[in-house]
């Protein structure tokens, strides 16, 4: 056969054909591509994770951790999932007195927390201007030896009264430290975060003499008044009380629980009501009187425990004849349904029937508490609304309120104060707590500043903060910034760079709450005594030491009666001794409750002078606080007024709280920023609630930027439309506004804190301001 | 097809064990709080970012939806309701509406769960699964997912990370049935218990709005919830057939779901705002 | 021009043509690379930085790319139909156009399947559809026939690369060009019967979604309505499209190209295929509103929300369907090029908004009471992505002009 060109170059490419058809139709070289493909895909993740650099999370067995969660006051036991030793799922304990399994989106999102960039490492010292977020690693041992020798100073100079703390609670072990460590070191500035408990229990205190604040039995009620307070978003403990409410919307309908929500704004609590009644904002207490009114004029109290165990309901006498009015003649006098109608703008005959509805329920209870509860608010207010669970007779009963009651546990011995210490702690407190003016009040968390402002600059010369943020929570920023500016030491224990650390001179990180001991006492508005354990689920993944530990070290440096007032070892050595035969239980089972536990009869229930639930405070003139007319010793409305000039500032901002966004001491992590509604955040601009009538008056729509001014500051805001805020309300989220943390959360929005001042009340001296005068622009 | 493949799974039924999982979700329950999209995302390594707020490109897998009835204040209700994936099955000619698109066979139906998966190292990112669904549950990744430093300690090991490009949703915790279904295996059981299997966001709702079960198990609480008078289905009408029911009492929020199109069911009282 | 100064290639054109000056053509090239390499650019992000750089989000999955993707492969149908009518029906007159109708297809499939290797972002595992096929899924099925139909295309095109004056002076390519010539009525009845197919999944693309009642139509066995409307709105402005191509290239060529008469036919038949599809997509749109309003989606709610009011559905079937079809039905209209133009460009510009509402407003339309309308606008590296396929085809027409036979009747209409 010839082969010439022609056929030598077909058979060339006949053959090339035919050898890459034939492979192409074997399996093998499709099975390579495929199997790279995939490969590609496992490897570019593990890239993006830099798994290629070792970031590569460990795989390993798969255990479970008990443990509480402290990051609000709900207390909840929390199921903690690891593999090896990493942390990998916050879930509810299952059969946890508080939560039983339940967890709320910060709860969940608690591990963004402790492997978050917004950890601090090791201590920290700040280097450069305060609030330039600059600071320099230093060892625990200069850490320390800069607090003993600034402090040793200050007690050596006689100026022990001028240090202060700052923390989010007064109860358990290591907020009872911080205060022993006052008292040994000779300073009566211990001082707690504002919340609805500093109003709730002064309130408690004069009504019914007793001490602590308030716990509510929420599941057996049947019928809920709340005014203001958000049931459903982060009132109380926030899982307990939507576990309640669930409860409420069990069984058949007729079955069911009705659940009244007055508030000026539809919030989630308001929506899931059975009914809403949005009244003008700060009326709440005429409302809680109207309905009292009625209820009086009808006689549908509990005339059985107002008889025996209430005093001033009637009018009385004292023993030189000089007659005093009682609670049923103010009520019924000023009180009308129409009168009330004309203050809240809730029409009288809705006001007769909630009354009726109210009086008649089984288990009916009024809950008070704006909000999340992070707000002090006005004790008339607070003693208006608990007047009707008087009248109802609603007090220590099931479904009713009553103390919140505390596992007992071992007492410190008592400390023994040198000279200084003793004058030191006897000097006037910063904040005029427990002064002539103040004579109740313990804390008064929303004043320290405005004195040193006023005039006081040098009042506070070191000030130590724990598991709080005051430089962000605490009413009026601009004010709070200006008196941190004043303080020439200000130490931080906090565990991430919240805005308090940010603006201190020195941070002394403690154990993140996934990786400490902690007891944690009854969470907030239980009725039962409950004791939790926080329990390291894992090890400490950065440098950082127990507060309690840290102040310990500080005190024992300091040597003499302040070192001796601390003889024990170490804080865990502190947490079992006090525990003391609790401990084997703690340990083990993690938690001790008391679910038999009964409150007093009403027979033994008030410690008031008159032994009875008091309508007529008795207990103001043995503390010599100064009433200036009659009414002041009964709960009456008395109008607080919002600041700012009418005439300028045309309408109210309230601010408003969401269940996912954390608005105390804990930033909100990434996972519950992101399940924010596109009406509440678009890139970092906040949305605030306007009424779409609102809106039209100023020329704003949907999505508009506007300017956002009151007294206190202004800012740019998104307007949202919003049908379920009153005419002529803004309202304002809280939680957002941060400088400090990081990216994911800071520069977000605003401080609601920023617009919002103090407005004192006049008996407590707490901020009883519930909004603010504003005025809306559009930009 | 679909009604040869049920007889065959009634026919086997005593060799292999088969389910249809499912939820009944109590809207008057749900108070909207976001832990179930929070367990969710953490629970399936659901990324996130530093601006998050389009929700038109946010990841979730589960999204708690805020719906209104539209009146002027003050007559303005608001009800939420968590959307998870509806794991369709289809009705009559149609297969579960994602499935029968998804070219690649990247999502498909398990006539053993009646769990619509998603295998993300086969999808291609076309996306017309997502066209397909009218419930929205499907996310597409655009963005490569990262983790700040450190956060990757959280991520869950049973649930792979999805890189950029791939088509994401809702699997009912698939894996968390796989370690249910080992275990009672190793027990030498056939049968799940009705609690051993339950997905991240029935775990975490505080409120316990959320029920998970087999729907054809009368034994399970789905079954007896799914029947109440107040229970429907979001777009039934389409016939997607979903496995996720709900339970409201308020008449507008049925309608919103589209269960009944104007027609309400006899005997009803409604719940409203006086 | 004269033939002393004949362009340094000129011993690769075409017997018996002009074409312009070298440089002329190298300076024309380059302008269209300009928009091209925007194209490239735009392309390479998508790749590299992941889709978020485009307007996409997971309401719109489908944006303009696959609307393009749809409108253009409608547009192509003008390569297998003439082919169809040519080799098959033995319309002989239309040997004059088949080849520029084929260069047009070429173009077309390349751009569609260019369009979706973008659109995909993961075009390392675009072969999956092959690979893990599911033979349920239209786009499965689109994905095949249109991989299958761009190869006969190919084939298809040989031919006329081959026939390149120096190339056909290999006796290996005259031959095999020859062969091929031969076996083109296989071929092109090959290409028609996978075009068919591929035409009608594509319009199965949105009509089996059954959870979007704006894009789902029920249908014969497993094919919606929309196969049947796909294939025949396809064929019915492909040969507009094809009339277009070649309108814009005598402009830019300054001289006729092809007889009139030819040009005529398409149009006639273009025109008569419009009507039917008018009727039957009328049919269809009135059928659509009922089965709609079945499951709760009354016809207002389709066009509640602007930009997708009812104007979109009276500018499709009224001023881009309606009008055209008129226009091309009258021999008289037909005669004056200007107004054949125009209702050519209508019936192109109608099959493109179909594509679009098929695609893009079928998205946009809301389908739980509670979602919300979202309204999308593509962004320039969406458009310019799209756009760098439709300059890469003009690159590929003007070298196929310049250097393929591919107007028979060129050098009769321009004599030397």
């Amino acid at each position: 056969m010839k082969l010439d060109r022609r056929t030598f170059i077909e058979i060339i490419v006949g053959l090339s054909a035919g050898a890459g058809g034939g492979l192409m139709a074997t399996p093998v070289n499709w099975k390579l591509m495929d199997d790279m493909t995939i490969w590609s895909q496992e490897l570019w993740p593990r890239y993006q994770l830099g798994g290629l650099k070792g970031r590569l999370p460990q795989q390993g067995k798969v255990t479970h951790a008990d443990s509480v969660c402290n990051l609000c006051p709900g207390g909840c036991g929390i199921t903690v999932r690891k593999v090896g030793d990493r942390a990998i799922k916050i879930e509810g304990r299952e059969g946890y007195p508080v939560n039983d399994g339940g967890i709320c989106p910060l709860g969940a999102a608690g591990l963004q927390l402790l492997y978050g960039p917004w950890r601090i490492p090791s201590p920290l010292k700040r280097i450069g201007k305060r609030g330039s977020g600059n600071f320099e690693k230093i060892s625990w041992d200069e850490a320390i030896n800069e607090v003993v020798q600034k402090l040793g100073n200050l007690r050596q100079k006689g100026q022990s009264h001028t240090v202060a703390c700052i923390l989010g609670s007064d109860e358990g072990t290591v907020p009872r430290l911080f205060d022993r460590f006052l008292t040994a070191y000779g300073s009566p500035n211990f001082i707690r975060t504002a919340s609805a408990e500093d109003t709730y229990e002064l309130a408690l205190g004069l009504m019914q003499g007793t001490t602590g604040s308030v716990g509510y039995d929420l599941e057996r009620a049947n019928f809920i008044l709340s005014f203001g307070s958000g049931l459903i978003e982060g009132w109380g403990s926030p899982v307990r009380v939507i576990q309640a409410h669930s409860t409420w919307r069990s069984g058949d309908l007729k079955d069911r629980a009705t659940v009244v929500q007055i508030e000026p704004r539809l919030s989630n609590t308001a929506a899931k009501a059975d009914n809403w009644h949005p009244i003008n904002p700060g009326t709440e207490a005429a409302l809680a009187l109207g309905l009292a009114h009625v209820i009086i004029k009808e006689s549908l109290y509990n005339a059985d425990f107002i008889e025996k165990h209430t005093f001033g309901f009637e009018d009385w006498s004292d023993s030189s004849g000089k007659t005093y009015m009682g609670f049923k003649r103010l009520v019924r006098t000023v009180y009308t349904p129409e009168a009330v109608s004309k203050i809240t703008g809730l029409p009288a005959k809705k006001i007769l029937t909630l009354a009726r509805a109210f009086a008649k329920a089984k288990r009916p209870l009024a809950v008070w508490g704006r909000g999340k509860g992070t707000v002090s608010g006005s004790l008339y207010e607070c003693m208006a609304v608990h007047a009707l669970n008087a009248l109802t007779g609603n007090i220590n009963k099931p479904g009713g309120v009553s103390a919140r009651p505390q596992v007992a546990t071992r007492s410190w011995p008592e400390v023994e104060r040198d000279a200084t210490a003793w004058s030191g702690s006897r000097r006037p407190r910063i904040d005029g707590a427990g002064s002539n003016r103040y004579p109740l009040t313990r804390y008064l968390p929303d004043r320290w500043s405005q004195v040193m402002n006023g005039g006081k600059a040098g009042a506070i010369q070191a000030l130590l903060v724990h598991e709080a943020d005051p430089y962000y929570t605490t009413l009026d920023s601009a004010a709070v910034a200006k008196a941190f500016d004043a303080i020439p030491f200000v130490v931080s224990f906090s565990t991430c760079l919240d805005e308090t650390a940010y603006h201190a001179d020195l941070i002394l990180p403690n154990h993140h709450y996934l990786e400490r001991w902690e007891d944690i006492p009854t969470p907030v508005g239980l009725q039962k005594p409950i004791l939790g354990m926080l329990r390291p689920v894992v090890s400490p993944q950065f440098d950082t030491r127990y507060a309690g530990d840290v102040l310990m070290t500080i005190a024992k440096s300091m040597g003499g009666s302040v070192a001796s007032a601390f003889p024990w070892d170490d804080y865990e050595t502190l947490l079992k001794e006090t525990m003391g035969d609790k401990w084997g239980t703690l340990e083990k089972a993690g938690y001790i409750v008391n679910e038999g536990y009964k409150p007093s009869a009403w027979s033994k229930a008030f410690g008031t002078p008159s032994g009875k639930f008091e309508f007529y405070i008795t207990a103001f003139d043995q503390a010599g606080v100064k009433i200036g007319k009659d009414v002041g010793y009964l709960p009456h409305y008395e109008p607080v007024q919002p600041e700012g000039n009418p005439a300028t500032y045309p309408l109210i901002l309230i601010p408003t709280e969401l269940m996912r966004l954390a608005d105390s001491a804990v930033g909100n992590p990434p996972f519950c920023t992101k399940t924010l509604e596109e009406t509440e955040l678009k890139k970092n601009d906040l949305f605030v609630e306007v009424n779409p009538k609102t809106a039209a008056d100023y020329g704003l729509s949907e999505g508009h930027h506007a300017m956002l001014e009151t007294a206190k500051g202004k800012a740019k805001v998104l307007v949202h439309l919003f049908e379920g805020i009153m005419p002529g309300v803004i309202g304002i989220p809280k939680g957002l506004g941060h400088a400090a943390y990081d990216d994911y959360l800071a520069g977000k929005g605003v401080n609601a804190n920023s617009l919002i001042g103090v407005v004192e009340d006049p008996v407590t001296g707490l901020s009883a301001a519930w909004g603010v005068r504003a005025k809306l622009t559009r930009v | 097809m679909k009604e040869v493949h049920h007889k065959a799974d009634e026919h086997h039924g005593a060799h292999k064990k088969t389910y249809k999982f499912g939820m009944v979700i109590d809207l008057d329950k749900c108070t909207g709080c976001g832990a179930c999209m929070v367990a969710c995302m953490a629970e399936n390594n659901v990324p996130f970012r530093k601006d998050n707020s389009d929700r038109l490109r946010s990841n979730l897998w589960m999204r708690v939806y805020k719906i209104s009835n539209g009146r002027p204040f003050p007559d303005l209700d608001i009800s939420f309701i968590p959307r998870p994936c509806q794991h369709c099955e289809g009705s009559g000619h149609h297969h579960t509406p994602c499935v029968s698109v998804c070219p690649a066979t990247a999502t498909d139906y398990s006539h053993e769960t009646g769990i619509v998966s998603q295998v993300y190292t086969r999808c291609f990112g076309c996306r017309y699964c997502m066209a397909a669904c009218p419930y929205h549950v499907r996310v597409f990744n655009w963005w490569d997912p990262t983790w700040p430093k450190g956060m990757e300690k959280y991520l869950n090991p049973d649930v792979s990370v999805r890189m950029r490009g791939v088509v994401e949703k809702c699997s009912f915790c698939y894996h968390r049935y796989q370690r249910a279904k080992n275990k009672a295996y190793a027990e030498g059981r056939r049968e799940l218990h009705e609690n051993e299997y339950q997905t991240a966001c029935t775990q975490a709702c505080p409120a316990g709005a959320i029920t998970f079960g087999d729907l054809k198990n009368p034994e399970h609480k789905v079954y007896k919830l799914k029947k109440s008078r107040y229970a429907f289905r979001l777009l039934e009408k389409l016939g997607t057939n979903p496995k996720v029911y709900y339970v409201s009492t308020r008449d507008w929020v049925r309608k919103a779901g589209d269960a009944y199109a104007g027609e309400e069911p006899k005997g009803v009282t409604h719940v409203t705002h006086a | 021009m004269n033939s002393a100064s004949a362009p340094f290639d000129s011993a690769l054109f075409p017997e018996g043509v002009k074409r312009c000056k070298f440089k002329w053509f190298l300076f024309w090239v380059a302008v269209v690379h300009g928009p091209l390499m925007v194209g490239v650019i735009a392309m390479l992000m998508c790749w590299g930085l992941a889709l978020n750089v485009t307007y996409l989000n997971n309401n719109y999955p489908f944006g303009l790319w696959i609307a393009a993707d749809l409108g253009i492969i409608a547009l192509g149908a003008g390569a297998f139909f003439t082919g169809f009518l040519r080799y098959i029906v033995n319309i002989d007159e239309l040997k004059n156009i088949v080849n520029y109708a084929v260069v047009i297809g070429v173009v077309c499939y390349a751009a569609a399947q260019g369009i979706l290797g973008v659109d995909i972002g993961q075009p390392l595992r675009g072969w999956f559809i092959f690979w893990h096929a599911n033979v349920h899924s239209m786009l499965t099925e689109v994905a095949f026939c249109i991989t299958c139909y761009f190869s006969v295309l190919c084939i298809e095109y040989l031919p006329l690369i081959l026939e390149n004056r120096q190339l056909n002076k290999l006796g290996f390519f005259h031959g095999m060009a020859h062969h091929l010539h031969g076996a083109m009525p296989t071929i092109a009845a090959v290409g028609v019967f996978l075009s068919f197919f591929h035409q009608g999944s594509l319009g199965g693309v949105p009509g089996v979604l059954y959870g979007r009642p704006f894009a789902y139509r029920e249908g014969f066995l497993v094919w919606p309505w929309t196969f049947f409307l796909f294939i025949l709105s396809a064929i019915a402005c492909g040969p507009c499209f094809t009339i277009l191509c070649t309108w814009i290239t005598e402009k830019c060529a300054g001289k006729r190209l092809v007889k009139r008469n030819v040009i005529d036919i398409l149009a006639k038949i273009s025109g008569r295929l419009l009507v039917l599809y008018l009727v039957l997509k009328t049919l269809d749109t009135v059928y659509w509103v009922v089965i709609a309003e079945k499951v709760g989606a009354p016809l207002s709610s389709f066009y509640a929300n602007q930009p997708f009011g009812y104007w979109v559905l009276i500018t499709e079937l009224g001023i881009l369907g309606v009008i055209p079809a008129i226009i091309l039905l009258n021999a008289k209209a037909r005669q004056n090029e200007n107004i054949l133009i125009i209702a050519c460009i209508l019936n192109c510009s109608g099959i493109f908004m179909n594509r679009w509402i098929m695609t893009v407003q079928a998205l946009a339309v809301p389908v739980m009471s509670f979602d919300k309308f979202i309204s999308y606008r593509p962004n320039w590296i969406e458009y310019a992505s799209t756009l760098m396929f439709v300059w890469l085809g003009v690159v590929v027409i003007m070298l196929s002009y310049r250097y393929l036979p591919i107007f028979p009747q060129e050098k009769e209409l321009n004599p030397s």
